[in-house]
């Protein structure tokens, strides 16, 4: 594993409160990084991953307000950061807002669109609400007759 | 020469006991190959995968029915009931190992080992047992219970054993105005608890019925009397189902065994994430891979918990089936997620899930290590 995928995973391991095994179990996280490289360009996913390199130790109580000023406050690396959790819940890129493209550039062709049939299916929003996909990775016949099984929430701590 | 037929009730219930844990032996190394083929390939693999290992579920419960009509308890909880894999299988004069990997040709080799039609050649019949020493690390399956240094030459040849043996049992007792049919008929499994379950599900309450659940078994397994397909022409055989993928091709009606001539089909041979083969929980790097150890080891508790679930559904609630569909679906979920982890101390290799159940006594001790996750 190259360490730029290392970085890629640990940036969503925060940015999604899921589990690196979870998000490899996937089997769409160097899908993701492509996508990402692909829409935004390579220099601008790299410099998303020095930011992360840049913050102050997980520990630190100042991390999470350094997310919020240096990254998700930040005009290049906001609305980045935003499509990259919403790729990894949806499995769907979305469109990166207008006032980005003309500031920073269009990369490629702007649009929101599905990456793969089964980045659909490997949402982790259905993962998050203790549901299945619509129309895939059905529980069973006869399943609806069981309680539902919500799953544990992450271990969020005061910080947030 | 050393008779390997079935003389008493017990020895029958044993033989049945272990035909449940040979059914079940299948199980884990069909469903791994089945979901470690990735997203959009190998169509055709996944369905013939997917109809078999959902047969294989059906021989299970169909063991245990008999079990049941001759007043037997099915217990898969007992603790040699989960093999350590790989495991060992007969096949013919010596045996072959029958592990967990990933879908390819080696995965599909020890498939049709599996499933190989059942007669001896004519140099070995009437022969007796093959007599084959197993390393007592390694789990043998396929023997006689009574001998465990002597196995049968092929699955279908363990089944007709049975088969005789019931008739045998039923024959003696009566004549003197019994029957071994004892069994509370409230414990049978039939299709109403079993939902699309890979061929109808009837209880088992006498003589023919016995001996159809046999023929079930064999005929699903390996072709009715060497042909392809099975005796009502509906279904191939498992067999030939994994042969059309060798060949990369169907077979068709009237078609000679080994020789398909129908449509072509393809096999994505490199279609599969790489997974360790008969990975165990202790190869798993604690501290490199610690969510993977922990989602390997909650697998198999789950697992264990499904095999208690089955065996009370065995034993007089078999409502509970309905339960255990969902806990399938569940393994599928579990099984993904192993499967596209990779081992940091195995590069280029993937996890896997186990099969190690908690209270198998051939397993080492595996604590659980919640605590670890970061």
């Amino acid at each position: 594993m190259s360490s730029r995928f290392e970085a890629f995973l640990n940036v969503s391991v925060e940015l999604t409160a899921f589990s690196r095994f979870d998000l490899l179990g996937t089997g769409l996280a160097e899908r993701y990084l492509a996508t990402l490289d692909k829409m935004v360009g390579g220099e601008t996913t790299d410099a998303l991953l020095a930011a992360f390199a840049a913050l102050p130790p997980p520990e630190d109580v100042a991390r999470i307000q350094a997310v919020r000023t240096t990254i998700l406050g930040n005009e290049l690396l906001g609305d980045v950061t935003r499509a990259l959790i919403k790729l990894w819940y949806s499995g769907t890129w979305f469109e990166l807002p207008s006032a980005w493209t003309e500031r920073f550039g269009r990369r490629t062709a702007g649009a929101t669109f599905v990456v793969s049939p089964d980045a659909y299916i490997e949402g982790l929003l259905w993962k998050a609400i203790g549901a299945h996909p619509a129309g895939a990775k059905g529980p069973g016949f006869g399943s609806w007759a069981f309680p539902p099984k919500i799953p544990d929430l992450p271990d969020l701590d005061s910080k947030t | 020469m050393y008779s390997y037929s079935i003389r008493t009730l017990d020895e029958l219930k044993e033989f049945l006991y272990q035909a449940m844990r040979l059914e079940h032996a299948t199980i884990p190394p069909y469903l791994t190959a089945l979901y470690s083929i990735k997203p959009g390939v190998n169509q055709d693999a996944t369905q013939v995968l997917r109809v078999i290992v959902v047969e294989e579920m059906l021989h299970l419960t169909i063991a245990a029915n008999i079990l049941n009509a001759i007043g037997g308890t099915p217990d898969l909880t007992r603790p040699d009931f989960a093999v350590d894999y790989p495991a060992s299988l007969p096949d013919g004069e010596t045996d072959f190992k029958v592990g967990i990997q990933a879908f390819g040709r080696e995965a599909l080799a020890t498939f049709l080992k599996i499933e190989r039609p059942a007669q001896r050649p004519i140099h070995l019949v009437g022969k007796g047992l093959i007599h084959r020493k197993t390393s007592p690390h390694t789990t043998a399956l396929g023997n006689d219970p009574r001998h465990e240094d002597l196995h049968f030459y092929s699955i279908g040849e363990f089944y007709s054993t049975i088969a005789e043996g019931i008739k045998y049992l039923e024959a003696e007792a009566h004549r003197v105005g019994t029957t071994i049919f004892t069994g509370d008929r409230s414990r049978q499994i039939t299709s109403e608890y079993y939902y699309s379950g890979g061929g109808e599900l009837f209880a088992v309450t006498d003589l023919k019925s016995a001996l159809e659940a046999t023929e079930l078994i064999i005929e699903q397994g390996e072709g009715d009397g060497g042909g392809i397909y099975d005796d009502n022409e509906h279904e191939l055989a498992h067999y030939y189902r994994f042969d059309e993928l060798v060949k990369g091709r169907y077979y068709q009606k009237g078609d000679q065994p080994g020789h398909p001539t129908g449509p072509q089909l393809q096999v994505d041979w490199e279609g599969a994430y790489p997974i360790k083969a008969n990975l165990k929980v202790v190869d798993i790097d604690i501290k490199k891979d610690p969510e993977l150890r922990e989602a390997a080891t909650a697998f198999n508790t789950r697992y264990g918990e499904f095999l208690q679930l089955l065996t009370r559904a065995y034993n007089g609630q078999p409502t509970l089936l309905l339960e255990a569909v969902p806990i399938m679906f569940e393994f599928r979920n579990m099984i993904l997620e192993l499967i596209r982890n990779p081992l940091t101390n195995h590069p280029g290799k993937n996890g896997c899930p186990t099969y190690e159940i908690p209270g198998s006594t051939k397993q080492a001790a595996v604590t659980r290590q919640a605590e670890v996750r970061a």
